[in-house]
Parts: C-alpha cells; sequence; structure tokens
C-alpha cells in the first residue's frame, strides 16, 4: 500500500559545496540518498518535497556541515494479505519467483490452485493447468502476500495464487479489469 | 504431517512427569506449557563462609513447553513417568510442515522462519537445508521435497525415455576468450584467422566480475558440430549448464550456444549459486539420487564426489593458449594428457602447482571464504587484464607470420625455381586459430551408446507401469562399466607422463586408466602390454626396460587420451615409439652447435632425446635413444646409413656447421628397421642398463659440478684458434686429438655445451674429482690406443680420411663415450666398444668423472700433489705442460698441439681456481 509519510533525514555536506546553493544540494543529495531505498518495512518510492531545511550545524573533526531535513515521500509498504501484481521471473517446480517493483516474491507450488501444475518439459518451463492458464517467465501474476520479511534494506514475501481474481493476468489487465481465475474469459473478451 | 515431538536433551534427566497440561485435540502453540515434570538435583546449603555445609537434595518442579506448534494428538509419555533420556514426547499435528523456504520464510505458510525461541531445539531453518534450484540460494526445501521432486524428474525422464545431462561449458562445448584481436580479426577479412573466427560469437557482460571485464567483449567460440550435436542428444537427455562462470556470463553463453532456450531452458547453474568455489557437485542439482545424471566436463578434479557419472571430455583448445577463463576458480589443472608442447608447459609448473594444491586444499576447507573469493577473482581480473594487454592470440599469429616469413625466404634462396610457387599464392599465410576438433564425434557416440544401455537394461527389468522409481538403473554404473571394457587386459606403465613422488593410483590420469579398465603400473615387468610416455621427457629407465621386452608397446601419451577420448582401444600404430639407441657421437666432425644442442638435451634430460626423423613403419614419431654406445658398435649397427650421414656431415662440417641442425634430423639418425628385422642391437638387451644409468646419473651430476674446467676449456679453445694458424680448423682438431681421441672430442664438446650452462653452475670443484682423474689417465694405457682404433677403421672401411674424422669424432663429442671407451680400461677400443659393464666399481665411475673433467693427458702424479698444495706448485705445471705439449707435438706429427695445449692450459688454469 503506498503512504505519503513525512520524513526526515541528516544530510552531511561536504565543505567544498558550501556556498549559496547549499539547499538545492542538500536537497539533491537527500533524493539521491534516499529514493528506491528499503527503509525498514516499507520502500521510499519518490520524495515529493522536501520542508525545512535545517541550519547546516559543522561538524567538529570532519568538516562537513549536516542538515536536517524534513521530507515527504511516497513509500509502498507491502502488508500481509495485500494483493499486488507483479512479473513472474523464473520458474523452478518448487513454484516461481515473481517480482513486484523492489519486492521479490516467491509463490510455492502449495499456494497454487491443485489444477496448476509444474511442467518441465515445456521450454521455458511453466506452471500450467494444461488449459488457458500458463505461468512462465515474464508472466503478469496477481499475488495476495501472506508472508513478510525484512532484513536491512531487503524485503522477502511469499506469495499466494491460490484464491479468487489472484494468479495469471492476461496482458490486457491494462484496461483495469481484475482478471483472476474465476473470470477468465470475460477478461479474455476484454 | 504427524510429527513426534521430543522432549529434548537439555531436560535435567532423569525426570518424573508430574501433570500433562494439554489433552490429545488441543492446539498448542509454540512456547507453550505443555506438562509439567520433576528432577531431582543436590544444592550446597549450611553456611558458606565458616565452611559448615553439605549437600541437600532438592525436587524442582518446571514446565516443559512446546517446541513447534499444531495440534497435540496424542501423549506418548503420561502422568507419573520415570524418564532417563531424550524420548519422544507427544505426537503433534502441525498445520505446515516448513518444507520450502525462502529467505527465511516458509513458502507453505508465509511464517518466518528464523524467529528462534528458547523451547526448541533446532531451527526452523534447518527443516528445509537442501538447496536444489538452479538459479536461487536462497530457496531451500527439504529432504522430503526434494525427493518427491527428483522423483517426479525420473518420473518424467522414463517417460519421455531420457537422462539428464549436465554440461560444463569452458572447453567443453565452448571456449571463451576476451582476447580483443579476435575482434579484429573477424573485421578484418584479409587476415589468416578471419576464416575460422568468422563463426565466433561475442557478447558483453553488463555485470561483469570487475570494471575491466564490464568494458572486454567475451569472444565464444562453439566446439565445431556443436549445434547438431546438442540438437540430437537433447532428444536422448535433458541438458543442464554447470559452469563455474558467473551467472551473468553462463546465461550469455547459453544464449549463444542456444538462442530459442530449447536445449537448456532455465536449467543454467553457476559458480554463483554454486555455494562451493572449488568444486562441482552433483547433489546440488540432485541431492537424493543421481542414477539418471550424467556429466560431460573437460576436468575431473571438480567432481570429486561424482566420478563415475563423469564423462571426461578432452578440453577444447581453440584460442590457443587461452585455456579456460575461469580456471581461476577451479584448482590449478594437472590432468593434461595432450601433445608434448602443452604437455612440456604444464610439466614445468607441476611442482609449483603441487604446493599451489595444497595451499588451495588449505583454502576449500572454508569454502566460502570471502577472502579466497576475493583473492580468486583478483586473480581473474589479473588474467583478464593480461590477456587483454598482452593478446596471446596476436603474438601468437605474428610468430607465426615470422615463421612464415623466414620459411619463404628460405625457399627463395634456396633454388629458383621454388620462387615462382612461394610468392604465388599471394600471402597464403598459416592461421594461428584451427578448428579441427572432433571430440564431439565420439562424444556423440558415448552418450548415444550410454542411452541406449540405460533404457535397455531398464526395460529388462522394469515394466513402465509398475516401478518404482525409486529403484532405476543406475547410469554412472552402466557407465563405468562401458568404459572399463575400453582398455580391458591393458597394463599400463608411464613413463615421464606424471612428476615423481605422486601416487600414480590417486592421480587424475591414474584415476582415469583405471576407470577405462587397464592395469596401471609402477614398474616394468613381464605382463606389461604398453609404456605410455612423454615425448619430452621419457623415463629412462622405464624406457630401457620397456625396450627388453619387444611385446611392450612404446607409445605417446597421445595414444591414452586418444583411448580415452574414443573409448576404444586405438590402433597404437600412428603412436608407436620405437626406442632406438643412437651413437651419439655421429653427430658431427664439424658441427659444434649441434653437439651442443645434443649434450645439453641429453644432459638435462637423461640421456634421450626425440626427434622426429624421416617416417618409419608407421610414419609416426621415433624416439631416439641416446646412450653410452661404442663407435665400432654403431658401425655394426648400421653402416649404410652411417656412411650416407657421414658424407653429408662431412661436407657441411668444414664450412657450415649451423646446417648440421637440420642434418641430423635427416640423415644421421638411423632409420627404424623393419618390422620383424632383427636389431643390430639385440644384444643389448640382456645387458644391465640399471646398472648404466646409475653410473651415468652420477657421472652427469658431476659433471655439472665442476665449472673450472669450463672457462679453461674456452681458454684452450681460444688459444687453439691462435695458435692453428693455417687450414681448416675442423681438420685440425680432427688430427689433434688423434692420439686421445675420446678425450680431445670430449673437451670441445663437453666445452661448447657447458658454455651453455656456465651460468647456472656452482662453483664446487672437488679435488676428489681431479684427483681421480689422474688415476684414470694413468690406468687407461697409452696415447696409442686410439691410433689403433682409428687404424683398424681405416681398414675396414673404404675411405680412410673420411672415417677416420669420422670415428674420431664420434667417439670425441660424446661424453658418454669417453665414460665407455675408458671403462674399457686397456682394451682396445674396437673390440670393446663403448659398452659399459656392469657391475664397475665406483672408483672407476670416479676415473670417468675425472676424465671429463681434466679434458687433456695430464701428469697423473703431479695433479694429485695439486689437489692438496696447487698454488704452488701452479708455475712448476706450466712447465710440464709445456714439455708436455712439445712432447705431442713431436710424437703426433706435429698435428693437435693447439688441442692439447688448451687442454693443458685449461687444467692448470683450473687448478689455479681452485687455490
Amino acid at each position: 500500500m503506498f503512504f505519503l509519510h513525512n520524513l526526515e533525514r541528516r544530510v552531511t555536506l561536504h565543505p567544498s559545496y558550501f556556498g549559496r546553493n547549499m539547499h538545492e544540494l542538500v536537497t539533491t543529495k537527500l533524493v539521491k540518498d534516499v529514493e528506491g531505498t528499503c527503509a525498514g518495512d516499507y520502500y521510499i518510492i519518490a520524495i515529493m518535497d522536501t520542508f525545512d531545511v535545517s541550519e547546516g550545524r559543522i561538524l567538529p573533526g570532519s568538516g562537513l556541515a549536516e542538515f536536517t531535513v524534513g521530507y515527504r515521500a511516497v513509500v509502498w509498504r507491502p502488508f500481509k494479505g495485500e494483493v499486488i501484481d507483479a512479473i513472474t521471473q523464473t520458474v523452478n517446480p518448487h513454484g516461481f519467483f515473481a517480482q513486484a517493483g523492489p519486492l521479490r516474491l516467491f509463490v510455492s507450488s502449495h499456494l497454487m490452485p491443485d489444477e496448476i501444475q509444474y511442467d518441465a518439459s515445456a521450454t521455458p518451463a511453466q506452471f500450467t493447468n494444461n488449459a488457458d492458464i500458463v505461468i512462465e517467465q515474464g508472466t503478469h501474476v496477481r499475488v495476495k502476500i501472506i508472508g513478510l520479511r525484512t532484513e536491512v534494506g531487503e524485503m522477502w514475501a511469499i506469495g499466494s495464487i491460490n484464491g479468487d481474481f489472484l494468479g495469471y493476468v492476461t496482458p490486457n489487465h491494462i484496461c483495469g479489469l481484475p482478471t483472476g481465475i474465476g473470470s477468465r474469459k470475460k477478461a479474455v473478451a476484454c | 504431517m504427524t510429527k513426534i515431538v521430543r522432549l529434548g536433551h537439555r531436560l535435567r534427566y532423569p525426570i518424573t512427569v508430574v501433570k500433562l497440561l494439554k489433552k490429545p485435540g488441543d492446539k498448542i502453540k509454540k512456547q507453550e506449557s505443555l506438562m509439567e515434570y520433576s528432577f531431582k538435583w543436590m544444592k550446597e546449603v549450611g553456611d558458606s563462609i565458616r565452611g559448615d555445609t553439605w549437600q541437600q537434595e532438592q525436587t524442582t518442579i518446571v514446565t516443559w513447553d512446546s517446541p513447534s506448534d499444531g495440534e497435540l494428538t496424542h501423549w506418548l509419555i503420561r502422568e507419573g513417568q520415570h524418564i532417563v533420556g531424550d524420548r519422544g514426547a507427544m505426537e503433534v499435528k502441525e498445520e505446515c510442515s516448513h518444507e520450502i523456504q525462502f529467505q527465511g520464510l516458509c513458502g507453505m505458510c508465509g511464517k518466518d522462519m528464523t524467529e528462534v525461541s528458547w523451547a526448541a531445539e533446532t531451527r526452523d531453518t534447518a527443516r528445509a537445508p537442501i538447496n536444489m534450484v538452479h538459479d536461487q540460494t536462497n530457496l531451500t526445501v527439504s529432504a522430503v521435497q526434494a525427493q518427491r521432486t527428483e522423483e517426479d524428474l525420473q518420473r518424467r525422464l522414463l517417460q519421455s525415455r531420457k537422462l539428464s545431462l549436465v554440461v560444463d561449458l569452458d572447453q567443453t562445448i565452448i571456449q571463451a576468450c576476451i582476447d580483443p584481436t579476435v575482434g579484429e580479426w573477424q573485421k578484418d577479412p584479409t587476415n589468416p584467422n578471419h576464416e575460422s573466427v568468422k563463426h565466433v560469437k561475442s557478447f558483453q557482460l553488463d555485470d561483469g566480475p570487475t570494471d575491466l571485464a564490464r568494458r572486454c567483449s567475451y569472444y565464444i567460440k562453439m566446439r565445431p558440430g556443436l549445434e547438431d550435436f546438442l540438437k540430437r542428444i537433447s532428444d536422448m537427455y535433458e541438458l543442464h549448464v554447470y559452469t563455474m562462470g558467473t551467472r551473468a556470463y553462463a546465461q550469455n553463453v547459453a544464449r549463444v550456444v542456444d538462442p530459442d532456450k530449447k536445449l537448456f531452458g532455465n536449467r543454467v547453474i553457476s559458480r554463483d549459486e554454486n555455494g562451493n568455489i572449488f568444486a562441482k557437485n552433483l547433489q546440488r542439482l540432485f541431492p537424493v539420487s543421481t542414477h539418471m545424471v550424467v556429466i560431460i566436463d573437460d576436468r575431473s578434479d571438480v567432481w570429486p564426489r561424482n566420478r563415475p557419472n563423469l564423462i571426461k571430455v578432452s578440453p577444447y583448445e581453440f584460442f590457443k593458449g587461452i585455456g579456460d577463463i575461469n580456471s581461476s576458480f577451479l584448482p590449478k589443472r594437472q590432468d593434461l594428457l595432450t601433445s608434448g608442447a602443452t604437455t612440456n608447459g604444464v610439466k614445468k609448473g607441476t611442482k609449483k602447482e603441487a604446493a599451489a594444491k595444497n595451499n588451495q586444499d588449505a583454502d576449500a576447507i572454508g569454502t566460502d571464504d570471502p577472502t579466497v573469493t576475493k583473492r580468486q577473482v583478483e586473480e581473474q581480473e589479473r588474467a583478464f587484464e593480461k590477456q587483454i594487454k598482452d593478446r596471446p592470440l596476436q603474438v601468437l599469429q605474428e610468430k607465426l607470420d615470422r615463421e612464415d616469413e623466414e620459411a619463404e625466404k628460405a625457399t627463395v634462396q634456396s633454388d629458383d625455381g621454388s620462387e615462382s610457387r612461394s610468392s604465388s599464392p599471394p600471402s597464403q599465410r598459416h592461421h594461428v586459430l584451427q578448428d579441427d576438433d572432433e571430440e564431439l564425434k565420439y562424444l556423440e557416440q558415448h552418450l548415444t551408446s550410454l542411452h541406449t544401455a540405460y533404457y535397455a537394461e531398464y526395460d529388462n527389468t522394469h515394466h513402465l507401469t509398475t516401478n518404482p522409481p525409486t529403484s532405476v538403473p543406475d547410469a554412472g554404473r552402466l557407465l563405468t562399466q562401458l568404459k572399463s571394457r575400453v582398455l580391458r587386459g591393458t597394463k599400463l606403465v608411464l613413463s615421464g607422463v606424471l612428476p615423481r613422488g605422486i601416487d600414480i593410483h590417486r592421480s587424475e590420469i591414474g584415476l582415469q586408466i583405471a576407470s577405462f579398465g587397464a592395469e596401471l603400473r609402477a614398474k616394468v615387468s613381464r605382463d606389461v602390454t604398453h609404456l605410455v610416455v612423454n615425448a619430452a621427457q621419457p623415463g629412462r629407465e622405464k624406457l630401457l626396460e620397456a625396450r627388453r621386452r619387444p611385446h611392450i608397446k612404446i607409445v605417446g601419451q597421445e595414444w591414452l587420451a586418444a583411448c580415452f577420448s574414443r573409448w576404444a582401444a586405438v590402433d597404437e600404430t600412428p603412436y608407436l615409439f620405437t626406442a632406438r639407441l643412437v651413437e651419439e657421437g655421429e653427430m658431427g666432425v664439424g658441427g659444434v652447435e649441434v653437439d651442443e644442442e645434443g649434450e645439453e638435451e641429453t644432459g638435462n634430460e637423461s640421456g634421450k632425446k626425440l626427434l622426429n626423423g624421416k617416417g618409419g613403419g608407421g610414419g609416426g614419431p621415433k624416439l631416439k635413444l641416446v646412450s653410452p654406445l661404442g663407435q665400432t658398435h654403431t658401425l655394426q649397427l648400421e653402416p649404410g646409413e652411417d656412411e650416407d650421414g657421414e658424407e653429408s656431415d662431412d661436407d657441411d662440417g668444414d664450412d657450415d656447421d649451423a646446417g648440421n641442425n637440420g642434418e641430423i634430423e635427416e640423415g644421421l639418425l638411423p632409420d627404424d628397421l623393419p618390422d620383424g628385422q632383427a636389431s643390430p642391437i639385440d644384444g643389448l638387451k640382456t645387458f644391465n642398463w640399471g646398472s648404466a644409468d646409475e653410473e651415468l646419473a652420477e657421472f652427469l651430476a658431476s659433471g655439472s659440478d665442476d665449472d673450472d674446467e669450463d672457462e679453461e676449456d674456452e681458454e684452450g679453445e681460444g688459444d687453439e684458434d691462435e695458435d692453428g694458424g693455417g687450414g681448416d680448423r675442423g681438420k685440425d682438431r680432427d688430427g689433434g686429438y688423434t692420439p686421445e681421441p675420446e678425450e680431445g672430442g670430449s673437451s670441445s664438446s663437453d666445452e661448447d655445451m657447458r658454455r651453455g650452462r656456465r651460468g647456472r653452475r656452482s662453483r664446487t670443484a672437488s679435488p676428489a674429482v681431479s684427483a681421480s682423474a689422474g688415476r684414470k689417465r694413468k690406468g687407461r694405457g697409452d696415447d696409442t690406443e686410439g691410433d689403433e682404433v682409428a687404424e683398424e677403421e681405416e681398414g675396414e672401411n673404404g675411405t680412410p680420411a673420411k672415417r677416420l674424422r669420422r670415428t674420431e669424432s664420434q667417439r670425441g663429442s660424446s661424453l658418454r663415450n669417453q665414460y665407455a671407451a675408458a671403462g674399457e680400461g686397456g682394451d682396445d677400443g674396437a673390440a670393446g666398444s663403448g659398452l659399459p659393464t656392469p657391475g664397475r666399481s665406483d672408483g672407476q665411475d670416479a676415473e670417468m668423472e675425472g676424465a671429463l673433467n681434466g679434458g687433456g693427458k695430464q701428469e697423473d702424479d703431479e695433479e694429485e700433489e695439486m689437489d692438496f698444495d696447487v698454488a704452488e706448485l701452479e708455475a712448476e705445471f706450466e712447465a710440464e705442460f709445456e714439455m708436455e705439449v712439445d712432447k705431442a707435438r713431436a710424437g703426433v706429427e706435429g698435428q693437435g698441439v693447439e688441442g692439447q695445449q688448451a687442454h693443458g692450459e685449461e687444467l692448470v688454469g683450473g687448478e689455479t681456481e681452485k687455490g
């Protein structure tokens, strides 16, 4: 789920940058440092604006100036139970890996509908129900997150496609229709 | 999904169950108290300050907390039970068995597996310890799940009648290099290599291991016929890539080899996922059963655990001298069994490699040690840098071009007729890169026959409907069977192939020989069938031993390689060596360079020399065995050829020494005998070569010890030239040596040889040596001996002058000649020839050495004295020499003065130095 989040960060600036456009530089550096990182259990997607750049304080010893910057950012925090769209990366007999933005998901074969089976003889290997559902590398899937784990700067999730409206998403998902397993035919028509 | 939960060994046994807190059917959670138990223990009570304490038994009641979640199905213990050790406490039905885990998350229920609690003795992550997915390291499964997956795989393979084939990339199906020269050659149609590199594919890695690798292109040459090979093989095998390159590299190569991903799919495993940086392991991909797996790899040492399943292919070397660009991640290779040139290079480094291997073994203990990895990455980086900078291919081509140019020039100069010929094809340059590899052809045969054998056995023992997939035939066993038939009954001895001090049976080659059913012997004995020699440095003793038994075929190690590659006992004829004794002395009257070369080689390589002579029976290489043979014997050996050789030698000898180099290879050495004809040297078969070898070794060792004479030799040479006055130098020398053919000749050739080695000699001439030299000379009889020999031969041969000259040079130029002749003592040279007799005493050996060192004929007694008080007697000696010289001049028709004088002075000089 996406949030607008007010955050604060200390930014240090090298003395050689001291000058008139210091605040601009501080903002640039902040954007560079922070955007696209995983901060604990959420990703900082984009910084909307910065406000309240504090007065610089020279750090004793190094001469760097430290600014405390308050900023507002779009963050994405995946939740357990959240349904997200992802793209299949690799397929193996135990399940498949999918990527949802920065988040890597694993969907094991136990968390798929029973009719979807692994097919190793296909090239490339795929999960399929031998009908209209084929999950192979590059397939769009809709996944429900059932487990999350975070480490410093990293996040992993376990997903499930066992449920209504989960799983294979036709390329038509661009039209915004939820195209789960239950509504396959409608989706194809779209 | 019930499992039995044990009490765990952390409890203070013996315990008594006091109360069960949960009933069967209850849901339990981790760390929830399930029962109470009591245990007894001793406690120290009393006043510890006064020391008035005693032990008192205490009974404590504690709770036992659940190590796992689930539903309690029933207890295995009851209240009041006395328990003495760890045992099962209850049966729990678990909601999730956590069999698939991804980065510490259960792939089935999404729980975090990394949580640790006091209640559980083992971590949940340990429940899925097996990593069997090609492209992931963070996905692990339990043993049960692994087995299930593998059974599925086997069932599927059996249905489609396939097997799994694990394919190595580097030097097995492709060769990669990063030499930018390849790219240039590709762009340049005029380059002689253009044709070869036309089909070389290239890619750039976006995430190469280093900056350097990121900038350079990888050039991938597929083994000839690879596409068809893979296409056909993929009908019988499911292909996996297993490489020690990085993931990006592996994927890119797979893309080159298999653009549609039809062959390999995503079954690619690389160094990044391997989990071990030194060895490959089938268990990484097939943790339960490797019965249906076959490996093709050019290295067997990286598969320590899966040797039976391995088909070792000969490494593909298209880009000469590049090797395996990812080899810095593997132990140094020690199993090369290819042609002389490469082997030579490899063997030189073997000692170092062995040491390096030890280091790496030590490293291998901590397989994922980041420092080791870092070092290897650095090593690879260095190798890359070197390749990009040095451009080894370009260097090779330039060298080849130069050789071509020279060859062209030579032809132009030699005769006018050839001039037009050589210039007419416009710069038909040779090219470094030759694409003449046939390995895949054989490999396909092997794989096909293995597949056939496998399914033949499978059909015999199973019916598709009833088979339990656990009992499929073992491909590894079948492979071993197939291979062991290849050389069954063959008993091999290796010579010069492996470095000394290595357990031959555990070496790479030894293991391979054993796997092909041949028997490897350490020593030549009666039932040995083949002697495999390394042409570059054959082991002398084994060779001589093998010569004595005509049924032993002496083959080059290429024969062995061919057998390994074709899985057949290849016809030995093209690889057959003929061990032949060659009189080295015949190498030239004036051929100083030749002698030098010969001597040096024999000196360094234990007295043997390989020359590619003109074709014998099979047109293959011939081993010319240079040994301590007497001159007369050689004459008997091959009179006709000797004559020819001699004539050409003579012609050149006078004006063009360098010309002899070519002469030797063509004419001087006797040809092979046709099969069946008795060799004139058959008589030698009964000779005890072992003792001769020892003597020779001793002699060589001593020869390298004293350098004093060398320098004096040179001085003497100079003098000789000055004094020579008029006339042909070669003739002069011949004449000069007449009284003392052996010594004169030897010193001149010695000298040449030593000149080359002078730099590395240690200056440790021992007095004993010169002393013995003196003794030897005394015992050996007088000067006329040599004359007699010469005269005898004159009588035998029609051209006395020529014959004489040759005789002398033959005897003279070989160290061993002299050694032999001296050993004969006073015998006449003709009868005794140079054959050293077995059982010679050490003293005589010493004499030999001394004789060599001394050079000229010298006063014996004085010399012995000199050893003790050299400096003082120096002047006296000089006088003595003058006298000697004069005497000689008078005695020997005024010839050879120079030579003797030279030697005399040389000796004095030597003594001076010692003083």
